[in-house]
């Protein structure tokens, strides 16, 4: 007991001394600042938004001392954009193939019946198709700047893919503003009958679009083509407007705005990309005998049966014989892969 | 090897405006483009500050992370230069950088913008040293004439440093303890204060 409480009083005693010797003798008066250096550099990274000054450069963002928009960006496009878009992509090849595996090619169950039915007109297809080889050249030019670097360097070289990216820039830069003019002609042309009719469409897309079954009741545009159809102009208005805001860096576009558009593009496209590969699938290699309808303009009255029975009734007044000259092999019987 | 880096004082740049004109005449730059410029912070009020910027020449440079053509490179020093034969004008480099330091000749319609343009840390680009098409693309290559970036060099207040990272470290610290120090207090050598 006694041992204790003399070694407690040793120990603060100890502490005392520690204490006397760590206080220094007098302090000077309160600098104001020891680095005001530092106050300076804390003041401009510990913000959520730029930090602007004066300067004599005339450029835009040049009064911004320090971007801080710029790591998020690079983080979006680094660490998201590419590898979900390389995965979004794959996967729906992936799936493709499946549902190749699984069905096969699916045939007319009646054979062809010789008669035919105008589905779409000239000015249609020319619509469709112009449409769909700006949106094919846009969509691997822009593929190619977005994952060039990690595909196509190790193949080409840094100095080949330099001068094929150039290329892909020039072409995506250029067309951009024509694919605007395609995609409203197709939109007028095509608006009217894929307005949605909810009850048929529901139980189209309550059987699956007859994908794993029986055929579901379809009218012109079943609620598959009429989806498409709504993402395709609504996503597409979206790549439109926030392409043209990137193309055109000529309004003093500051880089949160460039970063923010650039985040809606990449986005819009890459939902754009991946199901117009189901599209591609559907109208090529899927079916028997429908690639030539958007080729020729005419469908076969058992396809019309078959696929949109509803709009069969309408138009099966109109049915005509195939003429003999004109009648062709199913173009889509020589594609033996898929396409898409 | 040298890592280098720049370094500005805010506490000694007096806004002068001479490294960026040392370095547009140095490396004849066009009009429009700007490798490096002078930002005021607080302009005219208490606290007023100001710091030259330009490349930092990043261990991680974002700049390079983004390159959609990956023609960034870094030389033994530390310095992030980039391929003009390669880069294709995207832009993306601007939105990544944090310092705003890549430049392009236009901001014309269709997204031209020319060749990216920026600090080099004076020391060319993967031309031969000192030949005529570095000068063309790059400006002056005075780090191959063992010399540092011009900006620093002639900087009048000694404001802004360029050189080895360590170097930088040892003269900055020496400033910054002279600074914050009292002669009148504990461990202060009065005679070791220059005047």
């Amino acid at each position: 007991m006694r041992v204790h409480t003399l070694l407690m009083m040793v120990c603060l005693l100890l502490v005392g001394f520690q204490l006397q010797a760590a206080d220094p003798p007098s302090k000077p008066p309160e600098l104001s600042s020891i680095a005001p250096g530092a106050e300076l550099w804390r003041d401009v990274r510990q913000r959520d938004q730029d930090v602007t000054g004066t300067t004599q450069v005339r450029s835009p963002g040049a009064d911004v001392l320090i971007n801080v928009s710029g790591q998020a960006w690079r983080e979006y496009r680094m660490q998201e954009l590419i590898p979900l878009s390389g995965a979004a992509i794959a996967i729906v090849l992936f799936v493709i193939l499946l549902f190749r595996l699984v069905r096969g090619r699916i045939m007319l169950e009646n054979g062809r019946s010789g008669l035919r039915i105008l589905r779409f007109t000239t000015n249609q297809r020319v619509a469709h198709w112009a449409t769909a080889i700006l949106f094919s050249i846009l969509g691997l030019t822009g593929l190619t700047l977005l994952l060039g670097r990690s595909f196509l360097i190790p193949v080409f070289g840094a100095e080949g893919f330099g001068t094929i990216a150039a290329g892909a820039k020039f072409l995506h830069d250029y067309l951009g503003p024509v694919f605007v003019f395609a995609l409203t002609w197709l939109f007028v042309l095509f608006v009217r009958d894929n307005i949605p009719s909810p009850k048929v469409d529901l139980q189209w897309l309550l059987k699956g679009g007859g994908l794993f079954g029986k055929h579901a009741h379809a009218p012109r545009y079943n609620a598959g083509e009429k989806l498409w159809f709504w993402l395709a102009s609504i996503v597409g208005l979206a790549v439109i407007i926030s392409g043209l805001v990137l193309d055109f860096p000529i309004f003093g576009q500051t880089r949160s705005t460039m970063e923010f558009y650039h985040w809606v593009h990449s986005i819009a496209a890459i939902v754009l990309i991946v199901v117009s590969f189901g599209h591609i699938y559907m109208g090529t290699a899927a079916l028997e005998a429908t690639f030539e309808v958007m080729q020729t303009g005419y469908c076969d009255s058992n396809w019309a049966k078959e696929h949109h029975d509803l709009w069969y009734d309408e138009v099966k007044d109109s049915e005509e014989p195939v003429p003999q000259q004109q009648a062709q092999p199913d173009p889509g019987a020589r594609q033996s892969t898929d396409s898409a | 090897m040298a890592r280098m880096k720049f370094y500005c004082d805010a506490e000694r740049c007096i806004e002068c405006n001479a490294c960026v004109t040392a370095c547009k005449n140095e490396h004849e730059i066009p009009w429009g483009v700007n490798r490096r410029r002078v930002v005021t912070i607080k302009d005219g009020e208490p606290g007023e500050r100001s710091l030259s910027v330009a490349c930092m020449h990043c261990s991680d440079a974002p700049c390079a992370a983004v390159c959609p053509v990956d023609c960034f490179y870094t030389t033994g020093d530390g310095i992030v230069l980039h391929d003009k034969d390669i880069c294709i004008g995207c832009g993306y480099c601007f939105y990544a950088c944090p310092f705003g330091a890549p430049q392009f000749p236009e901001a014309a319609a269709f997204s031209s913008r020319g060749k990216m343009d920026k600090c080099t840390f004076c020391a060319g680009g993967p031309e031969e040293d000192q030949s005529s098409d570095e000068y063309k693309k790059y400006g002056r290559n005075r780090i191959s004439e063992g010399k540092l970036p011009l900006c620093a060099e002639m900087c009048s207040t000694k404001a802004l440093l360029a050189g080895d990272g360590d170097v930088l470290s040892d003269i900055y610290r020496k400033r910054v303890i002279n600074r914050g120090a009292s002669a009148f207090e504990w461990g202060v050598n009065n005679s070791k204060i220059p005047g």
